[in-house]
């Protein structure tokens, strides 16, 4: 109790009864039992579960590494990492540049904005199942919306969702619909939160909007913009519910990405072992994605 | 004062085709919806040409649409409720206590890493774990999932909010003679509710959202949510596309209706859950 005195303490803790020694563990210890019993366990448990061989779901032998080595043999493995690679990188990149724009459109003052702001998120509202029975809806080559349109003017309905590449960049474009207001919204806190001296001087100074975009307001947002891309390529990373409704991987495994080939993997073929394996390396990969991430927010204090 | 005035047009402008690409994709699920199948299949117009509410209808007379409903309100109130009320004081430990080997500095980031965890990369193993507790197609299974990815990002981001209030207040209120509970009844959570709000709005979202733990852990009506509702009338071979479509708009009016009802706190929550 002594040592609960020394200044050190005091200033960050609050004093009070003996009661304060056992209280936050007992206000802890929910939260930690929950994550302890749901994620940790069945994450040992699964490290378990992916160095074993099953069959009809029983573990029949332990197998080391060799579902881990496994997947560096498996064209399918590799080549649903080269898709949600593709996948990542084109859809983050123009949300980013679209989300950007609309952020600086909205960042000023003018009648209705609240109102124009809370529509522009209302794509990454709408459940994501959803939004891939939207797209369905516009893509499909007889009742679809473009196809509609293109027969309202004489043109032959596009084949989006029966062509390989057409229904990778239909996927592209969906989460390039649904995701971009996640950009727009933190880009636009980001520009929200920048001083305002630097613009008023470049004002006085007479520069043009685009030179005071590339000199002042790019340089500035450059932290939030990294957070942004961050946090959005590892969700994007593991894009699954939009994929299953509107394509399920096809044609062919032309919109495999990795989350669907994994689930495919365990429910559908039943290699249990190999699916944990699989989805274990794709959770390396986000966890350092997102210790990447949350080691940037640090830095810039948010 | 030309140049001002075409500033200002070409501004309205671009807002007007940002609104139009927002809201068409969603118009013309509604629209499809509000059309009969021959209508939709061989007719192929823009706009309905006579309205009919048999896609709607056919959804929960047949179709087990009361029972997805019921159920993801309920996983979604129980397993938010039971994050708020365990979170908020999680992280009201950690703001204010010292603990045991330096926890209060790493428990609320350690928590936001299982945040950032994708559901996918232990879907597995948890179905496993499920399936010998035999909570296979239970809504207590979902409750107890989404419960836990929901508390931790009400750790992280209630955390940040305690910490941010003087305390001095609490302190005074205890030499007062409130107990430590009530000072944090009748001066912290008062004073947290802003956060508390946001935290809920954007748990209310993820969770009556999430599709892949509902997929992988229920399989009838008694447990399935909306999304999977919405998500089982999408058929291999035919596709009924106007019960799909209506499927699609019941599936998100929901959480569309939410977002209106809270839309003063909306672009708040789903900011700082995002960045938080």
């Amino acid at each position: 109790m002594a040592l609960a005195m020394t200044p050190s303490r005091a200033a960050r803790t609050l004093r009070g009864s003996g009661l304060d020694r056992v209280l936050p563990y007992l206000m802890l210890g929910p939260t930690l039992f929950l994550v302890l019993g749901v994620v940790v366990y069945p994450l040992i448990d699964g490290l378990r579960t992916s160095t074993g061989f099953f069959r009809y779901g029983s573990l029949v032998r332990s197998v080391g590494l060799d579902n881990y080595a496994q997947a560096f043999r498996d064209p399918a493995f590799i080549e649903a990492l080269l898709t949600t690679a593709r996948f990542v990188v084109l859809a983050v990149t123009i949300e980013t540049v679209l989300g950007l724009a609309l952020a600086l459109l909205c960042a000023r003052e003018a009648r209705f904005i609240r109102r124009i702001r809370a529509t522009l998120i209302v794509p990454m509202i709408v459940t994501p199942v959803v939004v891939g029975i939207v797209f369905r809806l516009i893509y499909a080559s007889d009742v679809g919306l473009l196809a509609s349109i293109a027969r309202a003017v004489g043109l032959d309905p596009p084949q989006i969702l029966s062509t390989g590449t057409g229904a990778f960049w239909g996927l592209v474009f969906l989460d390039v619909w649904e995701w971009t207001p996640l950009l727009f919204l933190i880009l636009l806190a980001g520009i929200q939160s920048m001083p305002v001296e630097p613009f008023e001087a470049a004002r006085v100074d007479g520069a043009g909007a685009w030179r005071t975009f590339v000199d002042h307001t790019l340089p500035m947002l450059r932290p939030t913009i990294l957070v942004a891309v961050t946090l959005r390529a590892i969700d994007a990373l593991t894009t699954f519910d939009q994929v299953y409704v509107l394509t399920r991987g096809g044609p062919g495994t032309s919109t495999q990405l990795i989350s669907i080939y994994g689930y495919q993997t365990f429910f559908q073929f039943q290699q249990t072992g190999y699916a944990a394996a699989m989805l274990f390396m794709v959770a390396l990969v986000v966890l350092v994605a997102a210790g990447f991430a949350v080691g940037l927010m640090r830095r810039r204090g948010a | 004062m030309k140049r001002a005035v075409a500033a200002r047009v070409a501004w309205a402008l671009a807002v007007i085709a940002a609104l139009v690409f927002a809201l068409t994709p969603l118009v013309w699920m509604v629209l499809t919806s509000l059309k009969s199948n021959r209508e939709i299949t061989q007719d192929g117009t823009l706009l309905p040409g006579a309205l009919t509410s048999a896609n709607y209808i056919s959804l929960f007379s047949g179709r087990e649409f009361g029972a997805y409903l019921t159920n993801s309100v309920i996983v979604t109130a129980v397993s938010v409720a039971i994050a708020l009320i365990l979170g908020t004081q999680a992280a009201y430990a950690l703001a204010r206590f010292n603990l045991w080997a330096g926890m209060h500095r790493y428990v609320g980031f350690s928590l936001l890493m299982v945040r950032l965890l994708p559901p996918i990369a232990i879907i597995v193993p948890i179905f496993l774990v499920m399936q010998r507790l035999g909570l296979l197609n239970t809504r207590l299974s979902l409750i107890i999932v989404y419960a836990t990815f929901n508390v931790t990002i009400v750790v992280w981001m209630m955390e940040s909010f305690f910490r941010e209030i003087p305390i001095d207040l609490e302190e005074a209120a205890m030499v007062d003679g409130d107990t430590r509970f009530t000072a944090f009844r009748r001066i912290v959570l008062p004073l947290a509710a802003p956060g508390l709000v946001a935290t809920g709005i954007f748990a209310v979202i993820t969770t009556y959202n999430e599709f892949l733990f509902a997929l992988v852990l229920t399989s009838t009506p008694a447990a399935e949510t909306m999304p999977i509702g919405a998500a089982t009338l999408i058929g291999r071979i035919n596709v009924d596309w106007g019960a799909m479509s209506a499927a699609g708009v019941i599936g998100a009016l929901p959480i569309v209706v939410f977002s209106i009802f809270v839309q003063k706190h909306l672009v708040r929550g789903l900011t700082m859950g995002a960045i938080k």
